[in-house]
């Protein structure tokens, strides 16, 4: 059973529309600004924000909503997107229990202020936890729904709430490779057959101090130090409807790609990061059927950090893409870890939608954590 | 499709530390409850839980060099689990290098004492940025013990990190039986691990209302289905699975605890802190789950019910498998091993399915203990108190969790 994808929502710095963010790319304009750095502290010196994204304005009547974690509110309107963008209602088209939900989220991304409450109230006087404040005074101070914004699986979980999703699922993290499993997942279900629609994504937010602290002491920003080249955090959601083809040419979807293979697998310590990602390039180009498809363009995951750009790169010689065009998304996005692999998936279908030749593109989706995958699209 | 069997069970938990005392105290009907000793709880309004103890947390340090830059005592259980269930399944290196890893988590680890120091910062995170001396990691990754694993084993086929709260640890059993059903490998190492017994996770629960705050009795604190239940007790610990295709267990001679049959998944899609009081999310995934299994309600012999002890849940959960079961609901056993070792949050669905293979193959099936006057809305067979011979062939586990995510699998004799 082969599967299409039939929509695209994005909340990401440089736009909503994937055809707009692949011109701006192509025109090498980026999002990435200067980070705010009072006191020259930050590992890193950009920082790719969106800007002016308010999620009253998306859903003005909802209180839910404000009580949300940005992370959530990203992904809420980029998942409403997608399904708009499939022009799949609301229980008209499938069944809520038709639709399976798989996600990712990233690290737990909570803003200083909304913790800083609790942290104050917990604090002895030297700075020490005193666990009897923490009871006595920081609890009281704090209020209940602290919990639903730290709780990785909420901002999937919201998007089953606002869409009335209620079909097979599951809820990964918390880096880009376990984003594109998810994907992965939504794949499977729909071409074993067991539901024939599923909307698949993620969503993050790194672009706050306290969020770029957890990276910088997870060694994320280390190559910055050493090569003066690096990461940008960055901040996004992504989700993309899938059908199952048939279904979708049936009821005179747009059909932006067919997804012919996927390969993932997770890399060894003592492997080579090119021969591992060569690996996977190969497994989705060698696939039955999908031998003579020559990819025009690579959707790259590598972004500025040294290490990973030159495995990508070598990796792309050793399986003979050298000509194919690419494009390197996170040099202009940002990173925006555990939603970059929706987003790379979503501009690799959208440059083949609306081609007149037949043309097919690869999206490439690794990182921090060691998991790598790949995804062959050709256009319908 | 193929064939998936368990072959082999690592398990940590507030009644045991390994998989057969665990299993011996779960079928004795011994509570892991008990007052709060890892930290000074007395101003929280919850001061109760499951603790895993005794547990030597530096053996798993010694073992794993790389976890130094973490307290992260999931991650600590979440190793002791999968090492047994890997030693009790006898593998080989090369076996374990091409195999799939599915690991099941809840929250992510924060120290409170890590952030308290900057707390007279005006910017949290910019002082957190410049205390360059300080290189502790201020949060644990949750695919920790997917990466410490992978480095140890390999499972070059996937590591995967499921986050769904209360549903992951039988999510990751489930989506492990798909791959291997469908011949994406030919095994799986899957489980979950989990610990909310620290300031902010007992801290944080407690503000959701969700905790039992009977303090003085802990070992009658979690009474599910009992009409004087009041919530959840956090419990603290971890399952890991191996999962094999059948005709891979055969070939090396492996002896199955029990055949997964069917794996159903679903969404409330109603609220994130309450379950749809309509069930209609708990009733779609047994549905589904009976659909993959290829059975009907008539082949059900047993339910490892969520069981949680909260008012909520119970009720609701009743109500689902009647509407599910029919009547074969009023004939079979229901049971509740949270009554034992608490919640264990994403970890509860894995010891749930180690515990329902365990009932298939030893033919015992775990109390629920505390259930005195059972409420008026919980009217089904909950083995109360002592433990009881299984004569059936199969049994459903259910898992539903904050946020509205449900899972179940069904387990059924193996040969």
């Amino acid at each position: 059973m082969e599967v299409a994808i039939t929509g695209i929502g994005l909340v990401s710095s440089l736009g909503d529309n994937p055809g707009d963010i692949l011109s701006r790319i192509g025109r090498g304009e980026t999002a990435i600004r200067p980070l705010p750095d009072p006191g020259g502290v930050s590992p890193c010196p950009g920082y790719a924000p969106i800007l002016d994204f308010d999620a009253a304005d998306f859903f003005p009547e909802n209180k839910t909503l404000r009580m949300m974690s940005r992370d959530a509110q990203l992904a809420v309107v980029a998942a409403r997107r997608a399904m708009e963008n499939a022009k799949i209602s609301q229980g008209e088209l499938y069944r809520p229990e038709e639709i399976a939900l798989y996600g990712a989220t990233g690290l737990s991304g909570i803003a200083p202020r909304e913790i800083s409450r609790l942290v104050r109230g917990a604090a002895a006087d030297d700075g020490s936890l005193d666990l009897e404040r923490f009871g006595t005074v920081a609890l009281r101070r704090t209020r209940p729904v602290l919990s639903f914004k730290i709780l990785s699986n909420m901002p999937i979980c919201y998007v089953s709430i606002f869409e009335n999703i209620r079909g097979p699922n599951a809820i990964f993290t918390p880096w880009e490779g376990n984003a594109a499993q998810a994907i992965a997942a939504g794949i499977r279900a729909v071409r074993s057959g067991n539901v024939p629609c599923a909307l698949v994504g993620g969503c993050d937010v790194k672009t706050h101090t306290l969020s770029i602290a957890g990276l910088d002491r997870l060694g994320v920003f280390e190559s910055w130090l050493q090569s003066g080249e690096g990461t940008i955090p960055g901040e996004g959601a992504a989700f993309l409807v899938l059908e199952n083809l048939d279904h979708a040419a049936a009821r005179g979807a747009k059909i932006y790609a067919r997804i012919r293979s996927v390969a993932s697998r997770s890399i060894d310590d003592d492997e080579s990061p090119e021969d591992a990602i060569a690996e996977i390039f190969d497994e989705i180009t060698n696939r039955p059927a999908c031998e003579s498809i020559a990819p025009n363009l690579i959707v790259a995951s590598a972004d500025g950090e040294p290490r990973i750009a030159r495995a990508e790169t070598n990796a792309m010689k050793q399986s003979a893409f050298e000509q194919t065009g690419k494009i390197y998304p996170k040099l202009f996005l940002g990173n925006t870890f555990a939603a970059a692999a929706p987003i790379n998936v979503a501009l690799a279908a959208k440059s083949l939608h609306g081609r007149i030749e037949r043309g097919s593109a690869i999206a490439s989706c690794f990182g921090p954590g060691g998991e790598l995958s790949a995804f062959l699209l050709e256009s319908p | 499709m193929k064939r998936v069997v368990v072959t082999a069970i690592g398990m940590i938990s507030p009644v045991g530390v390994g998989r057969e005392a665990s299993w011996s105290a779960l079928i004795a009907g011994r509570s892991g409850i008990g007052p709060i000793t890892r930290f000074d709880a007395s101003s929280l309004p919850v001061r109760i839980g499951g603790e895993v103890d005794p547990f030597d947390e530096d053996a798993i340090r010694q073992r794993y060099p790389n976890i130094a830059k973490t307290h992260d005592r999931k991650v600590m259980l979440g190793l002791y689990a999968a090492e047994e269930a890997i030693a009790d399944a006898r593998l080989s290196p090369e076996t374990l290098r091409d195999a799939i890893l599915y690991v099941g988590v809840g929250l992510e680890s924060i120290r409170l004492e890590d952030l308290t120091r900057h707390a007279a910062a005006e910017d949290l995170g910019l002082s957190l940025l410049a205390a360059k001396d300080e290189d502790g990691w201020i949060q644990t990754p949750l695919d920790f013990t997917a990466s410490l694993l992978g480095r140890a084993y390999g499972f070059r086929r996937g590591r995967y990190t499921n986050c769904s709260a209360c549903a992951a640890g039988t999510q990751v059993v489930g989506q492990a039986w798909e791959m291997l059903r469908e011949g994406e490998a030919n095994i799986a190492l899957a489980g979950a691990t989990d610990s909310m017994i620290n300031p902010l996770g007992l801290g944080g629960f407690s503000l959701l209302q969700a905790l039992s705050e009977e303090n003085d009795h802990p070992q009658r604190a979690c009474r599910p289905f009992d009409l004087s239940r009041e919530g959840t007790v956090l419990g603290e610990g971890a399952t890991f699975l191996v999962l094999e295709t059948l005709e891979h267990a055969k070939t090396r001679g492996a002896t199955p605890y029990a055949e997964i049959l069917g794996y159903g998944s679903s969404l409330d899609a109603h609220a994130v802190s309450d379950p749809d009081p309509a069930g209609r999310g708990a009733v779609d995934s047994m549905r589904g789950a009976l659909r993959s299994a290829k059975l009907t309600p008539a082949d059900i012999d047993c339910v490892s019910a969520h069981g949680t002890g909260t008012p909520k849940n119970d009720a609701v959960e009743t109500a689902a498998i009647k509407e599910v079961l029919g009547d074969r609901a009023l004939q079979i056993p229901v049971h509740a091993i949270k009554s034992m070792t608490g919640h264990m949050i994403a970890a509860s669905g894995a010891i749930e399915s180690a515990a329902a293979a365990l009932t298939v193959s030893r033919r015992v099936i775990p109390p629920t203990i505390n259930l005195v006057e059972p409420d008026p809305a919980c009217d089904l067979d909950y083995v109360p108190g002592t433990s009881r011979e299984f004569t059936g062939r199969t049994v459903l586990s259910n898992s539903f969790g904050f946020g509205g995510q449900n899972a179940t699998l069904v387990f059924g004799k193996s040969g």
